[in-house]
């Protein structure tokens, strides 16, 4: 019997079994349960820092922009800040409640996304539409004040691109009252819905301690009850004045677990937030000039005399973001450019979430750190030395089948 | 939390293993503008353990990064802490600079004291060559295991071959 009870390794990836993103984990299963897991990432990676230190900085805003396709203001809203701490530029009010609004409507998108991605991973298709559904009047919105859906281009050293005018404000308050209307419903949908609490209790869990010594960021250390928020710990921006509070479960009512349905609690939560922001910066949004130099050339010339290191950090939607600067006199491109992003924190918690999970479960605890990185087409199997493809949609199906059968149990 | 204090803290840890420390600070906000106010120092490697320790015991502690360069003969890291994470409007940001000789690339892993500084030691590992001592996992991470040149190396003679490449078939720029 000893020989047949052993622990198997089944290497899952480097294509994902949750998102449309490479990484490879390799599980130790006995059983079921999973009682190991190693982490590879790397499969996506471009040197974009490399290409960075090779161009001049407006040309590094580009490439910042297109670190993510989610978080695509993030990264530029961190980078931007580190050149002016650097250069010291000063940037106008009027930008500085532009790049505070582009920044939430990107976390209400970014997190319906998030939501309707772990209706999907649970096998509840209906959720998903429903969700992404509704994330288009953000979308519409983004696209309306910047032109894009994605890659907003928005920030520039000194100020912002795009001023929102007059024009446009009813069409983001119209956004606004859409969504308040439609907050319940959705609140409704995910957290009342007893398969989606079924796969999502107790699932997954991160300790407190574990986040803390781990360094977990953004909602993935929220749901755990830490009340970390770079909004609200390190000002920045106009988001000292606006008082932010950084939300956890302890905010809708219920003690943190730190499990699946903790992260779909404040994540939802947080669109409710981004959405109070965005009204509130519409309201005190002064008038003014929204850059600092308006022509690019002068822009560079001012830059390239700049001499000077800084930090800029921003809370993207899926945690802290950081980007570090040193720039020379007489040099166009940074002599160093540091980027952090929100996965890079939270790659260490998987390990504790994973712990004595099934396999089963893999998809909506891979999925729900919300990791960044991007496809997933099959996975490689090996069992007992025989090696078996199995497809996503296999996988997609074991997920199901669980949700299926604990339905079904329920009665 | 205040810059100071944790200034005050690290200098006592510390005494001379810690130099040229400075708070910089800026003002944020526009209705109620606030102080922002970060810590910035250089150490020596022998006493990086000590300077976590000194700020770990100020509050939680978390580390957002570790950037480095080449400079020259020596490599610089730059160890991005924020002290005090997750207290409201009191986190302080601090970036301790230590530079290591290229012949001897070594400084102790945080590891044990903050198991989330893992990640950015090991991309340190492959982007620049560092080596660190107790780290519980030393293989690569982002680049691949057999691939041994550090990409943020300046005196690496075959980078500039990786980076302009010749698609052979085609005897052009690739």
């Amino acid at each position: 019997m000893g020989e047949l009870a052993k622990a198997f390794e089944i290497p899952i990836g480097p294509v994902h079994p949750a998102l449309k993103e490479p990484i490879r984990f390799t599980f130790r299963v006995e059983g079921e349960r999973i009682v190991g897991v190693d982490i590879k990432p790397g499969f996506a990676h471009r040197g974009i820092e490399f290409m960075g230190l090779h161009r001049n900085l407006v040309q590094v805003l580009y490439l910042a922009e297109r670190i993510c396709g989610i978080c695509s203001i993030s990264h530029p809203v961190a980078l931007v800040q580190a050149v002016e701490n650097a250069a010291g530029i000063e940037v106008p009010p009027r930008a500085q409640y532009i790049r505070v609004i582009v920044a939430e409507l990107e976390r209400i998108h970014s997190h319906l996304l998030w939501a309707g991605v772990a209706a999907h991973e649970l096998g509840f298709d209906t959720l998903l539409h429903l969700t992404w559904k509704v994330r288009e009047r953000v979308l519409d919105i983004l696209e309306e004040l910047t032109g894009n859906r994605v890659n907003y281009a928005i920030p520039i050293y000194g100020g912002v691109r795009r001023d929102i005018t007059p024009e446009q404000y009813p069409r983001v308050q119209e956004m606004i009252r859409y969504y308040r209307g439609l907050f319940e419903e959705l609140c409704d949908r995910f957290l009342n819905d007893a398969s989606v609490e079924a796969r999502t209790r107790d699932v997954g869990v991160l300790e407190p301690d574990e986040a803390e010594a781990l360094c977990a960021v953004g909602p993935t250390a929220r749901a755990s009850g830490l009340r970390k928020d770079v909004r609200q710990d390190w000002p920045y921006l106009v988001y000292g004045d606006l008082g932010i509070k950084a939300i956890t479960p302890e905010d809708y009512g219920t003690e943190p677990r730190g499990d699946v349905y903790d992260r779909i609690v404040v994540r939802l939560l947080e669109v409710a937030q981004s959405i109070d922001i965005i009204e509130r910066c519409l309201e005190e949004m002064p008038e003014g000039e929204i850059t600092f130099i308006p022509k690019i050339p002068a822009l560079l010339a001012q830059l390239k005399k700049a001499e000077g290191e800084g930090i800029g950090r921003h809370e993207a939607p899926r945690g802290e973001v950081i980007h570090y600067v040193r720039l020379e006199a007489g040099k166009e491109e940074p002599v160093v450019w540091k980027v952090k992003a929100p996965t890079y924190s939270n790659l260490m918690s998987w390990y504790p979430m994973f712990e004595d999970q099934e396999i089963a479960d893999i998809p909506i605890v891979a999925a729900s750190i919300d990791p960044c990185m991007c496809c997933m087409d099959r996975v490689h199997l090996v069992r007992g030395g025989r090696e078996e493809l199995v497809w996503k949609e296999e996988l997609l199906k074991l997920s199901r089948e669980k949700t299926r059968k604990m339905a079904l149990g329920n009665g | 939390m205040r810059a100071q204090e944790v200034l005050a803290a690290l200098k006592e840890a510390l005494g001379d293993g810690f130099r040229d420390g400075e708070i910089r600070t800026r003002t944020v906000g526009v209705k109620s503008p606030q102080t922002i106010e970060e810590v910035w120092g250089r150490i020596d490697r022998g006493v990086l353990l000590p300077a976590v320790r000194a700020l770990k015991d100020l509050g939680p502690l978390h580390i957002s990064i570790i950037s480095g360069a080449d400079v020259g003969e020596e490599i610089e890291l730059l160890y991005h802490f924020a002290v005090g994470f997750g207290t409201e409007g009191g986190e302080v940001m601090v970036t301790l600079k230590l530079t290591i000789p290229k012949s001897d690339p070594v400084v102790p892993s945080l590891c044990e004291v903050l198991p989330g500084a893992e990640t950015t030691e090991r991309e340190k590992i492959e982007f620049l060559g560092v080596r660190f001592e107790g780290i519980p996992d030393s293989r690569h991470l982002f680049l691949p295991e057999d691939m041994e040149v550090h990409p943020w190396r300046k005196d690496e003679p075959e980078l500039a071959g990786l980076v302009k490449r010749k698609v052979k078939w085609e005897e052009r720029d690739g």
